[in-house]
């Protein structure tokens, strides 16, 4: 008989799990494989049709009116159950800012009256989905690149990295080589610059072209080129270039997106910058602030998730800039490790926190972890405990960068 | 607005706001009252529940637990993965051999789904035709689903006994510190594992109950290289899905188009609204998704006067214009509405004009829905309207003047004042039988906006 027939399983109560990302929500039910819904974060004004990104708040009123709109989008759309009572999971990034997350927890306890919520770190729900409580937790968003170390279960705060290198850096990157240059082909068989019509690169047509026509070229091709792009070498060094895709940019234009768009776009996630910075070397980086004898270990068990790193040829890179740079010797001496190794959840990268999320919110012990409605009803505000290893923290780490 | 021309303008329901209880401002048709407090309440301070799923294209509905088990998708209706039009089964016949004889082929009809729209079809999903007209189409599974659910059950049962352990030491009324890996309780359960072997020894029965840790993956050291073909062949874009045709299967987020599979249909479901005061329902649907009727609609409209803007005024400052608006009862009693003026409130925000209201009760006819028919010879409650007040008067509507003088030099010329009436509160009648509804004076602030100052 199986050990664990019989026991109540909490996912009878219907947990939300929700994580709002800065480009995509993820929302689901806990104890559930996958999210039932990946939509962007945005809302849609129902009388004017402007769409609103969730991020983009001016104040947080707005921000308030704009997940009051989400939320109910993803209750009332996709997962189809009242929202009285629920228990929720909410999936947050360590740099979630407080005035965001006090909102959350306004509009789910005053708006939607759920039961409880529990705020649960990404970083840490990813390596969940592993069974693991030891590793590079790498996260490859829309608007940065955010690497936190987790060691016997403990984030090791003093050693989080995050630079603004993401899905975003390689729109404007793809939207900058097409003005330059860039040639759209009109019905009228003519050829006219993009530059001359800039409006028709949206932020969707950049993503699409980003998704559709883009990827990370090899480690030995992306040196080539930077080498000619950034450090000056002869042309004729170049790699052949990948042949360019005839894109239709709506029903009677066409532009052309080359093969140097293509190949070299993802290029700006791995060129180092002036402070010899990447998002490999941001890895580095934050394992070089941990304690020599957690780094081992560390580096054997690295964890990359995020939409970004779903781009074709990212992993072979990624593994290729870390043995390269391990080598150089800003890293060599100190580092202390030669071998990186990465741990595969049981998801897609783009909702791999959501999938941790999902499994605490299955668990019994969930609502003794999370914050009831009472609670927070009594308070007014989100406890200290809440925000305390996150934020307090942050702040110092903020203020002592500057 | 201001693009819009003046008749538009006039239109607009927007122009006549009441005050929500909760302090927003929405125009009546947006507003419901609730019959049990006798208060305004719109949709953004109502409780929204789930009412019982529906399937959009077969129009069944769907128990909520089925709904959930089902993941509020319908079992027969697909919907096409490139363009989201409803599939359409079509029938088709193949030659099989025979059953009686081998060696001679028979025909026997096929079926597969094709998208009217888009033309994109099962069969280019690489899918086999089915023998049965209502499909019996294999949904794709999860590939991780197996790993996933140990690792579940593995955090279940650890899970189990922190809760147990918890109960005990309540008991025992000692207290654990409370570190960090113990504020989410997330990260000790991984953690347990690790100390387990150690513990073995020490407690055989203890650990009876902890499931073996789940076999953990072994990390990846080197990744696949790019195919080389991206290098050189030249892509075809159509056979490359967009992200939103990814996203549709979060869990397989096909790259290519020819992995794409038909989607079950959403179900899509009907709210209801509740009061969050006396949880009164304010709407309910009817349960037949085939009805458009309702249970219970209990929209402002139908229960309060509303006052409307009867035409146009031009408006210079510090001028006296009379406007006219008209007042309608939605109520099958006759109604005595006042109008009163807002006394020490000067927010320009809403008020930028003064406006002189009559000062006499005026008396609105009841609402009859027989009166359409009425030739107007039909003798008629009699009124003894003061002309300068009312100008006209028709079955339950009047129009009345107003002398509106903007004290604004330009913009908005909006004035604000309060609506007191007579209520029959006819929910209150039904416990109490035959007895006459009860009379109740409900008051409403009105926000209206008359145009822009002339300048
Ligand atoms: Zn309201
Ligand atoms: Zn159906
Ligand atoms: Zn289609
Ligand atoms: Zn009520």
């Amino acid at each position: 008989m199986s050990l664990f027939e019989g026991l109540g399983y909490s996912n009878d109560k219907n947990v939300y799990i929700i994580d709002i990302g800065s480009a995509y929500t993820k929302c689901g039910l806990a104890g559930e494989t996958g999210p039932r819904c990946i939509i962007p974060s945005t809302v849609t004004n129902s009388r004017t049709g402007k769409v609103t990104k969730i991020w983009d708040y001016r104040s947080t009123a707005e921000l308030h009116e704009n997940l009051k709109e989400l939320l109910s989008v993803l209750i009332f759309r996709y997962l189809l159950m009242s929202p009285k009572d629920k228990r929720v999971v909410v999936v947050e990034s360590l740099l979630c800012p407080t005035d965001f997350r006090e909102c959350v927890a306004r509009v789910l306890f005053r708006h939607f009256e759920v039961g409880c919520v529990l705020f649960a770190p990404g970083h840490v729900l990813s390596l969940l989905t592993l069974g693991s409580a030891c590793g590079m937790v790498m996260d490859v968003g829309y608007n940065e690149t955010l690497v936190v170390p987790v060691y016997e279960g403990i984030p090791i705060m003093l050693a989080w990295q995050s630079i603004p290198l993401g899905g975003k850096a390689i729109h404007s990157r793809i939207k900058d080589q097409l003005l330059d240059g860039g040639v759209v082909k009109t019905s009228q068989h003519q050829d006219i610059p993009v530059a001359s019509v800039p409006d028709s690169l949206t932020e969707d047509i950049l993503e699409d072209i980003k998704v559709r026509c883009c990827f990370v070229t090899e480690f030995s091709r992306g040196q080539a080129i930077q080498d000619v792009v950034l450090r000056g070498a002869d042309a004729s060094k170049m790699p052949t270039p990948t042949p360019a895709i005839d894109y239709p940019l709506d029903g009677s234009r066409i532009v052309t997106v080359s093969g140097k768009i293509r190949e070299q776009s993802c290029e700006a996630l791995f060129e180092l910058d002036d402070d010899e910075r990447s998002v490999a070397a941001l890895l580095l980086d934050s394992l070089m602030q941990c304690p020599i004898d957690t780094r081992r270990e560390l580096s054997e068990n690295i964890v990359v998730v995020g939409g970004t790193a779903m781009l074709p040829g990212f992993f072979h890179r990624l593994k290729k800039e870390l043995d390269t740079l391990a080598a150089m010797p800003r890293y060599k001496q100190t580092l202390g490790v030669k071998t990186f190794k990465f741990l595969k959840p049981p998801a897609k990268e783009n909702y791999t926190a959501w999938l941790g999320g999902a499994m605490v919110g299955a668990l019994e012990t969930l609502p003794s972890k999370s914050l009831s409605r009472d609670a927070y009803l009594q308070r007014g505000r989100l406890p200290d405990w809440c925000s305390l290893d996150q934020e307090t923290w942050i702040d110092d780490r903020t203020v002592q960068r500057r | 607005m201001t693009s819009l021309t003046k008749m538009a303008t006039f239109m607009d329901v927007n122009l006549v706001r009441y005050l929500c209880t909760c302090g927003k401002r929405l125009p009546p048709c947006r507003l419901y009252l609730c019959r049990h407090c006798l208060k305004l309440r719109c949709a953004d301070c109502v409780q929204h529940e789930v009412d019982s799923p529906y399937c959009p294209n077969c129009l069944e509905n769907m128990p909520a637990s089925e709904a959930k088990l089902k993941k509020n998708r319908c079992s027969n209706c697909f919907d096409c993965p490139i363009c989201g039009h409803t599939l359409m089964t079509r029938a088709t016949s193949q030659m099989v051999p025979s059953s009686e004889d081998p060696s001679k082929s028979t025909p026997k009809k096929m079926y597969y789904m094709a998208c009217s729209f888009c033309r994109w079809t099962t069969r280019d999903g690489g899918l086999a035709d089915q023998s049965t007209s209502n499909g019996g189409w294999k949904d794709e599974e999860n590939p991780e689903a197996k790993r996933i659910n140990t690792l579940l059950e593995s955090y279940r049962s650890i899970a189990q006994r922190e809760k147990a352990e918890k109960e005990r030491k309540k008991y025992v009324k000692r207290r654990s510190h409370a570190g960090f890996q113990d504020r989410y309780g997330l990260t000790s359960v991984a953690m347990k594992w690790k100390i387990q072997p150690a513990m073995s020894n020490l407690s055989v029965k203890e650990t009876e109950k902890v499931p073996p840790a789940p076999e953990l993956v072994s990390p990846v050291e080197d990744f696949d290289p790019l195919p080389s073909e991206i290098f050189s062949d030249i892509v075809q874009l159509d056979k490359v899905t967009y992200l939103s045709h990814r996203l549709n299967a979060p869990e397989f987020q096909p790259p290519a188009t020819k992995d794409l599979r038909p989607v079950h249909k959403h179900l899509l479901v009907r709210r209801s609204l509740r009061c969050r005061e006396c949880d009164h329902n304010l709407s309910k649907p009817d349960f037949n998704p085939l009805s458009i009727k309702f249970k219970i609609q209990l929209i402002a409209l139908n229960h309060i006067p509303e006052i409307r803007i009867m035409a146009p005024a031009t408006f210079s400052v510090n001028k006296e214009t009379v406007v006219t608006f008209t007042l309608s009862n939605p109520s099958v009693y006759s109604t005595v509405v006042k109008l009163l003026p807002i006394e020490g409130d000067t927010d320009l925000d809403y008020m930028t004009a003064k406006v002189d209201l009559p000062k006499s009760d005026l008396v609105l006819a009841l609402h009859d829905d027989t009166a359409v028919y009425d030739d107007g010879t039909k003798a008629q409650q009699e009124f003894k309207d003061d002309p300068r007040v009312v100008v006209f008067r028709r079955a339950n509507k009047l129009g009345f003047a107003a002398k509106v003088t903007p004290f604004c030099k330009e913009g908005e010329v909006k004035v604000s004042f309060m609506m007191k009436h007579e209520f029959r509160n006819t929910a209150a009648a039904i416990q109490s039988e035959d007895k006459e509804p009860k009379l109740e004076w409900l008051e409403h602030r009105i926000f209206i906006n008359l145009g822009r100052i002339q300048l």
